[in-house]
C-alpha cells in the first residue's frame, strides 16, 4: 500500500498541522528523565562491559522501556520530546542577560524539570546527584579548572559539544540496519585490534534502533485492531511500514522519510538530554532519490515533507533548537543539484512556518532563476521563516584550503548556526571554545584589571612592558596580541580537557554514521581520529569593536596624546565623568562606512586573531577552526566587558558577528558591504554570521516570484558574485526583512499581527517564534535590525 | 580642486539608473522652502546640532546652554572650535566635509563593486553646479575611467551645457512653468532654467525631467496643462518626465539647522492628483518615468 493510496496532499497537511498544534500544547519533557534513570540503571548492570558495549545495550534498554506513543495525527512514528529538556537559554522565558552562565554545568539540566506524575522532587535530586559524581562530570570540572577564573567574566569560554554535527544517513537508508550491521561485521571480521569491540557495540546499537521501531510496530498493530476507516488504514500503512524500515533499506519517499525519523530519534536518544544542532544535510538530494522511484508529484512529496518537519519541533517551545535543514547548492563538477525535492521541502517549509528546523539555502553563481522566484515568498511574507544563506563559490576553495578533499566539497553542509562541515566526515567540536577579543582589549588597556569586578585577570602595564598609560596606548596592538596568544593558550588546553570529557561518554550509534562503521572508531575519540577530517571550533567575539577602538586610540594619540591618560580614566568610569570624552571617541571613523583605514584594521585583526587560534591544536593535533559567529553570545560577551575606546559603554553589546557595531554603519548597505569585502573570509573556515535588517519597501515587484529575482539583484549579487571583488567573497548571511516598527506592533498586539501565535524571525543561525523569546533578546532583535546600515 | 559634500550613500535606482553612489554637494543658489535637504542650502554649510548629544560644554565658549545652542553666538564665531577635528563630537557638527577631488575619485573608484545594473554616480545637491569647475574636472576623470555618470540639476547654471559631454544621465528638476511663482518660490529667475532644460532635450541623449508637486504651489489643474505645454516643446524618445509629490521628510533637518519649516499641511497632494497630472502626461505622448 502507498500513502497516496490512504490520504490526498492535502488531508496529509491537515493532519501535519494538527500534529503541530498537538506538539505545541506539551508544556512538560520528562522522556529524557526517564532515559537517564534508565542509563543509571544499566550503569550498575553493564559495569564489567567495556564502555562502548555498556552504552550500546543501555541503549537497547532505553529503547525498550522508554513510553512510545502514536496518536492521531501520526503518519510516521517517532518523536524528538525524550531527548530534550526545556532548557535553551533563549527561548527560555526567564532567561536574563545577568544571570546566564553558558551550559557548562552538567548538571544543570536537572533545574529545567519540575515534579510531574511519579517523578518526585527527591527521584530528581537523587538522578541529579548521581550524575554529579560520574567520570564525566569530574573531568569536566577538571576542565574548568584549568580555565580559571577567566570564564567568571567571558575573557574565553569552553563547552562539552554535543550534537553539532552532521551524520550521513544515506547509507543506513539505502541498506537498512541489516545490510549496515553486515558490513560492519565484515569489518569487524578483519580487524584483529580493540577495535572489534567498537564494531560490535555499533552493530549492538544499530539493534536497539531495530527494538525502537518493533515497539512502534506493535503500537500501531493494536491501535490498527481498534481503529476503523482511513484510521484504520492509516495505522496498517504505518505498521507494514515500520515492520520494513529501518531494517531494510527504504523502496519510497515514504519508507526514507519513516526510517529517517526513527535513525534521528535513535541519535538524539544515546545523548538525552540537549544534543543541539544536529544537521541534516542536504535534505534535498538524501531524499530525491526515494521520490524518484516512485516518481511521486510536488504536492504530495510536500505534505510528506510537512510531517518530517513537525517531528522536529518539541513541545510547546520547540526546544529541540538549531537543528539545520539545507537545499540547493553545487555538485563538485559546478553542475547545480537543485531537484524537486528541493522545491517540496520549501513548499512544505512555506506552508507550515514552524520555529524548526532551521533552512538554509545553498546558492552559487548559477543557481537557477526558479531558485530565488520560489525563495520569494520566505523573504517577503511577514513573520515567514526566512532562510540562511550560502554561498558555494566561496566555501568550495576555502574548505579546500582547510583540507577538504575535491570529492567531499559537494558534501559540506552546515551544523547549527553556520558551521560548514563534510556530512558525515567531520567532527569540528564547533562551539567548544570562545574567544572575547572586547575583554582582552579592556584588560590590556586596564592594566589586567577587570572594569567589570575590579578582579585581576590579565596582565600588569608593567607585565606588558609599559611605564605609563601613554605607552600602553601606543603599543596597544602588540600589547593585544601577545595576551590574545596567551588567553586562546589557556582556552585550547580548557577546550581540550573538555572534549576529552565528553569522550568518556562513546556514541556508537552516532559513529556508525560518522565513519565508524568502516574505522570502527568512536567519533569523540580523542586518541584515534575516527572521521575523515576533524578540529575544534572557536567563535570569536569583538571583531568591530576592537577594529573601532584601535582607530579611536590612534585617532586621540595623534590629536590629543596628552589626553591618553584622561581615556583611561573615561574608561574607568563608563565616561560617567566625562561625556566629553564619550562623544570624542564615538564620533571617530567606524567599521562599516567605507573607510580605508579602520576597514583595513578589521582586516588586519581578523587575519592575526585567526592564525593565533588557528595555530593552536586540539586533542588530535588538529587546528582550531575560527568561526566569526556570536549566536547571542554578543549580548552575553558583551555584558563582561567595561567601556572601550570605541566608545561603547560598559556592559553594552559587542558588535554581532562581522557586522559593524550597532548604529556604526550609518552610510548604507552599499557602505557596508564594501567594508565587508576586506575581510579576510578564507581565514574563517569555521564560519562567521553576518545580518542584514532589510526594509521591504524597497523591493517594489508586484510578485514574491519577482521580488526574489529583484532580492538576487540587489543583495545576493553584490554581496556574493560581485565581479568587482577580486578576494573571496563573503560566504554567508541571513536577512530579516521588517521594520523596527512593524515588530514592536508585533509585541503589542500579536492577536491582530500574529494570529497564529507564531511570528518566525531569524535569529543568528536559527529562527525562532519571535514570541517566544525572552524580553532581552525580542529587544536585541530589534535594535540589530539596525536599518539605517543597510539602507539603499 | 575641492568638493563640498554634506551627504553620501547609496540608492537604488532613485537618482539615476541601477545602483548609484550619490554625492549631496554643498551650496543651492534657490531656497526653495519644501526642500528636503535645507542642510545643503548655503555654501558655507551650516551648524547642525543633534538634540541628543547636544551637551554644555561642548562649545568651548558656552553657546551651549541647557541643550540649546545659541545661534548669535555661533554668528559672531571666528574660531569654530567645536569644529575642530580634535573636539569630535556628537552634538555639533558642520553641514559638509571638504575633500580634494582625487579622494573622491579613488571612493568611487574603490565603490565600483557596488555599481550593478548599470549604475554608478550621481552628483546632487544642494545645487551640484554650484560647484561647477571642481565637478567638470571629476566628471571629466570619471568618464575616462568608464564609470556611468549622473547629474542631478535644478537647471539654473548658464553653464551647465558644458558637462552634457560627461554627464550620463542628465536629471533636470522643472518647479515651476511661470516665471514669476518661480522667482517667488525659489529666488532664482526661470530663463536659464528653462533654456537649459530645451538644451538638454536637444542636445543630451539621456534626460530625466522631474516635476515637484507641491500643494498650493504647482498643483492646480492649470498649472497641470502649462507644464505639458511646456513639455510638448521638448518632448522626446530620450526625454522622461517624472512627479514627484511633496513629502516632509526634510522638516526635522530644517530644526536641526536652526530655522522654522515653513511649509504646512496644505502642501501635501493627493494620489489623485499624481494620478491625473500623470495621465495628462501620457496622454500627450511622453514619456512618463517612475523611479
Amino acid at each position: 500500500m502507498e500513502i497516496k493510496a490512504v490520504f490526498n496532499a492535502q488531508e496529509l497537511t491537515d493532519l501535519a498541522k494538527k500534529r503541530f498544534q498537538e506538539e505545541r500544547s506539551l508544556n512538560h519533557l520528562e522522556g529524557w528523565f526517564l532515559a537517564k534513570e534508565i542509563q543509571r540503571e544499566c550503569d550498575e548492570r553493564f559495569k564489567d562491559e567495556k564502555d562502548c558495549i555498556r552504552i550500546a545495550r543501555t541503549q537497547a534498554e532505553v529503547m525498550k522501556n522508554i513510553p512510545v506513543q502514536i496518536g492521531d495525527y501520526h503518519v510516521f512514528a517517532g518523536t524528538q520530546d525524550d531527548s530534550f529538556a526545556r532548557s535553551y537559554a533563549l527561548i527560555n522565558p526567564e532567561f536574563t542577560v545577568d544571570s546566564f552562565c553558558g551550559y557548562c554545568d552538567p548538571v544543570a539540566v536537572f533545574g529545567d524539570i519540575a515534579p510531574f506524575g511519579d517523578i518526585t522532587q527527591e527521584r530528581i535530586d537523587e538522578l541529579k546527584e548521581y550524575n554529579n559524581h560520574t567520570p564525566y562530570a569530574d573531568a569536566l570540572r577538571k576542565a574548568y579548572d584549568i580555565a580559571g577564573d577567566a570564564t567568571s567574566e567571558a575573557v574565553f569560554f569552553i563547552e562539552q559539544v554535543t550534537g553539532h554535527l552532521i551524520p550521513d544517513v544515506r547509507r543506513l537508508l539505502a541498506v537498512g540496519t541489516k545490510g549496515l550491521k553486515e558490513e560492519i561485521m565484515r569489518n569487524k571480521n578483519a580487524c584483529q585490534d580493540e577495535r572489534r569491540e567498537y564494531f560490535e557495540a555499533m552493530k549492538l546499537s544499530l539493534e536497539a534502533l531495530e527494538i525502537l521501531a518493533d515497539r512502534y510496530a506493535s503500537l500501531a498493530d493494536e491501535k490498527e485492531k481498534m481503529a476503523s476507516g482511513k484510521d484504520k488504514e492509516r495505522l496498517r500503512l504505518m505498521k507494514e511500514t515500520l515492520k520494513k524500515v529501518p531494517r531494510e533499506g527504504a523502496n519510497n519517499l515514504f519508507e526514507a522519510i519513516q526510517s529517517f525519523i526513527l535513525i534521528w530519534q535513535a541519535m538524539c536518544l544515546e545523548q538525552t538530554p540537549n544534543p543541539f544542532a544536529f544537521s541534516v544535510g542536504n535534505a534535498d538530494r538524501i531524499f530525491e532519490p526515494y521520490r524518484a522511484k516512485t516518481n511521486m508529484s510536488r504536492e504530495v512529496a510536500a505534505a510528506l515533507f510537512k510531517h518530517l518537519l513537525v517531528f522536529f519541533n518539541v513541545a510547546d517551545r520547540s526546544w529541540a533548537i538549531s537543528q539545520n535543514l539545507i537545499v540547493g547548492g553545487k555538485s563538485n563538477d559546478g553542475e547545480d543539484l537543485t531537484n524537486l525535492c528541493s522545491y517540496a521541502l520549501l513548499d512544505a517549509y512555506y506552508d507550515m512556518n514552524l520555529p524548526q528546523p532551521i533552512l538554509s539555502v545553498k546558492l552559487h553563481k548559477n543557481t537557477p532563476q526558479e531558485l530565488y522566484e520560489s525563495l520569494g515568498r520566505f523573504f517577503f511574507t511577514p513573520g515567514c521563516l526566512t532562510p540562511s544563506l550560502f554561498n558555494d563559490d566561496s566555501l568550495f576553495p576555502i574548505l579546500k584550503a582547510r583540507g577538504v578533499s575535491q570529492e567531499d566539497l559537494e558534501d559540506y553542509s552546515v551544523a547549527g548556526c553556520q558551521e560548514p562541515l563534510i556530512m558525515g566526515k567531520d567532527n569540528g567540536n564547533t562551539t567548544n571554545s570562545w574567544l572575547n577579543l572586547g575583554k582582552i582589549l579592556e584588560l590590556c588597556i586596564n592594566g589586567g584589571i577587570s572594569l567589570i569586578t575590579g578582579k585581576r585577570l590579565g596582565k600588569t602595564d608593567e607585565e606588558n612592558g609599559c611605564k605609563s598609560k601613554l605607552e600602553v596606548l601606543q603599543n596597544i596592538r602588540e600589547i593585544f596580541y601577545n595576551n590574545v596568544e596567551e588567553f586562546a593558550d589557556r582556552m585550547a588546553a580548557s577546550a581540550n580537557a573538555a572534549s576529552e570529557a565528553v569522550s568518556l561518554l562513546e556514541v556508537p550509534f552516532l559513529s556508525v554514521m560518522m565513519g565508524g562503521a568502516e574505522s570502527g572508531i568512536d567519533v569523540r575519540d580523542t586518541k584515534k581520529q575516527g572521521t575523515k577530517y576533524n578540529g575544534s571550533g572557536c567563535l570569536i567575539h569583538g571583531l568591530s569593536v576592537v577594529a573601532d577602538s584601535f582607530i579611536a586610540i590612534d585617532t586621540l594619540l595623534r590629536e590629543r596624546p596628552e589626553d591618553a591618560q584622561r581615556m583611561v580614566d573615561a574608561l574607568n568610569n563608563n565616561f560617567e565623568d566625562d561625556p566629553q570624552m564619550h562623544q570624542y571617541l564615538l564620533s571617530c571613523p567606524k567599521f562599516g562606512n567605507n573607510i580605508e583605514a579602520v576597514d583595513s584594521e578589521a582586516k588586519k585583526i581578523a587575519e592575526r586573531v585567526s592564525d593565533i587560534v588557528s595555530s593552536k591544536k586540539n586533542y588530535l593535533g588538529n587546528p582550531f577552526r575560527c568561526d566569526y559567529a556570536t549566536p547571542s553570545t554578543h549580548l552575553l560577551y558583551g555584558y563582561w566587558v567595561g567601556a572601550t575606546p570605541d566608545g561603547r559603554k560598559s556592559r553594552d553589546m559587542l558588535g554581532y558577528g562581522v557586522d559593524p557595531l550597532y548604529g556604526e554603519a550609518h552610510s548604507g548597505l552599499g557602505f557596508r558591504v564594501l567594508s565587508g569585502m576586506h575581510l579576510p573570509y578564507e581565514k574563517m573556515s569555521g564560519g562567521y554570521a553576518s545580518h542584514f535588517g532589510i526594509n521591504p519597501n524597497y523591493f517594489k515587484a508586484d510578485t514574491f516570484e519577482k521580488k526574489g529575482i529583484e532580492f538576487r539583484d540587489k543583495i545576493i549579487g553584490p554581496l556574493f558574485y560581485n565581479p568587482a571583488n577580486n578576494g573571496i567573497q563573503p560566504f554567508y548571511l541571513y536577512v530579516n526583512v521588517t521594520t523596527p516598527d512593524m515588530l514592536r506592533k508585533v509585541l503589542e498586539n500579536p492577536k491582530k499581527y500574529a494570529p497564529s501565535g507564531v511570528y518566525i524571525m531569524r535569529i543568528h543561525g536559527t529562527f525562532v517564534n519571535f514570541l517566544d523569546l525572552s524580553p532581552a533578546i525580542q529587544e536585541d532583535i530589534i535594535t540589530r535590525l539596525d536599518i539605517e546600515s543597510t539602507s539603499f | 580642486m575641492t568638493l563640498k559634500i554634506f551627504q553620501k550613500g547609496f540608492n537604488y535606482s532613485q537618482d539615476g539608473r541601477g545602483n548609484r553612489l550619490v554625492y549631496h554637494m554643498q551650496g543651492c543658489n534657490m531656497r526653495c522652502p519644501w526642500c528636503a535637504n535645507p542642510e545643503g542650502m548655503k555654501m558655507d554649510g551650516v551648524i547642525l546640532t543633534d538634540k541628543e548629544w547636544l551637551r554644555d560644554g561642548l562649545c568651548p565658549k558656552g553657546a551651549v546652554k541647557d541643550g540649546r545652542l545659541d545661534r548669535t553666538e555661533c554668528e559672531v564665531c571666528k574660531e569654530r572650535a567645536c569644529l575642530d577635528p580634535k573636539y569630535r563630537n556628537k552634538g555639533i557638527r558642520l553641514s559638509f566635509e571638504e575633500k580634494p577631488i582625487e579622494e573622491i575619485y579613488e571612493e568611487i573608484i574603490s565603490s565600483s563593486p557596488m555599481f550593478y545594473d548599470g549604475g554608478g554616480v550621481t552628483f546632487t545637491g544642494g545645487e551640484a553646479t554650484m560647484q561647477f569647475d571642481a565637478l567638470k574636472e571629476l566628471l571629466i576623470r570619471l568618464k575616462s575611467a568608464g564609470i556611468h555618470t549622473a547629474v542631478e540639476t535644478n537647471g539654473s547654471h548658464v553653464r551647465l551645457p558644458e558637462l552634457f559631454p560627461y554627464v550620463g544621465q542628465l536629471i533636470m528638476d522643472c518647479k515651476h512653468w511661470n516665471g514669476e511663482t518661480h522667482m517667488k518660490y525659489t529666488g532664482v529667475p526661470i530663463d536659464t532654467v528653462l533654456e537649459n532644460i530645451r538644451r538638454a532635450a536637444l542636445e543630451h541623449g539621456a534626460v530625466d525631467i522631474r516635476i515637484p508637486l507641491i500643494g498650493g504651489v504647482n498643483d492646480s489643474v492649470r498649472d497641470m496643462e502649462e507644464f505639458i505645454c511646456l513639455f510638448e516643446t521638448m518632448g522626446k524618445a530620450h526625454v522622461t518626465f517624472e512627479i514627484l509629490k511633496y513629502h516632509e521628510f526634510g522638516k526635522n533637518k530644517w530644526e536641526e539647522c536652526g530655522w522654522r519649516y515653513k511649509m504646512d499641511e496644505r502642501a501635501h497632494v493627493t494620489a489623485g492628483q499624481i494620478k491625473q497630472f500623470q495621465k495628462m502626461i501620457v496622454n500627450h505622448g511622453l514619456n512618463y518615468k517612475r523611479s
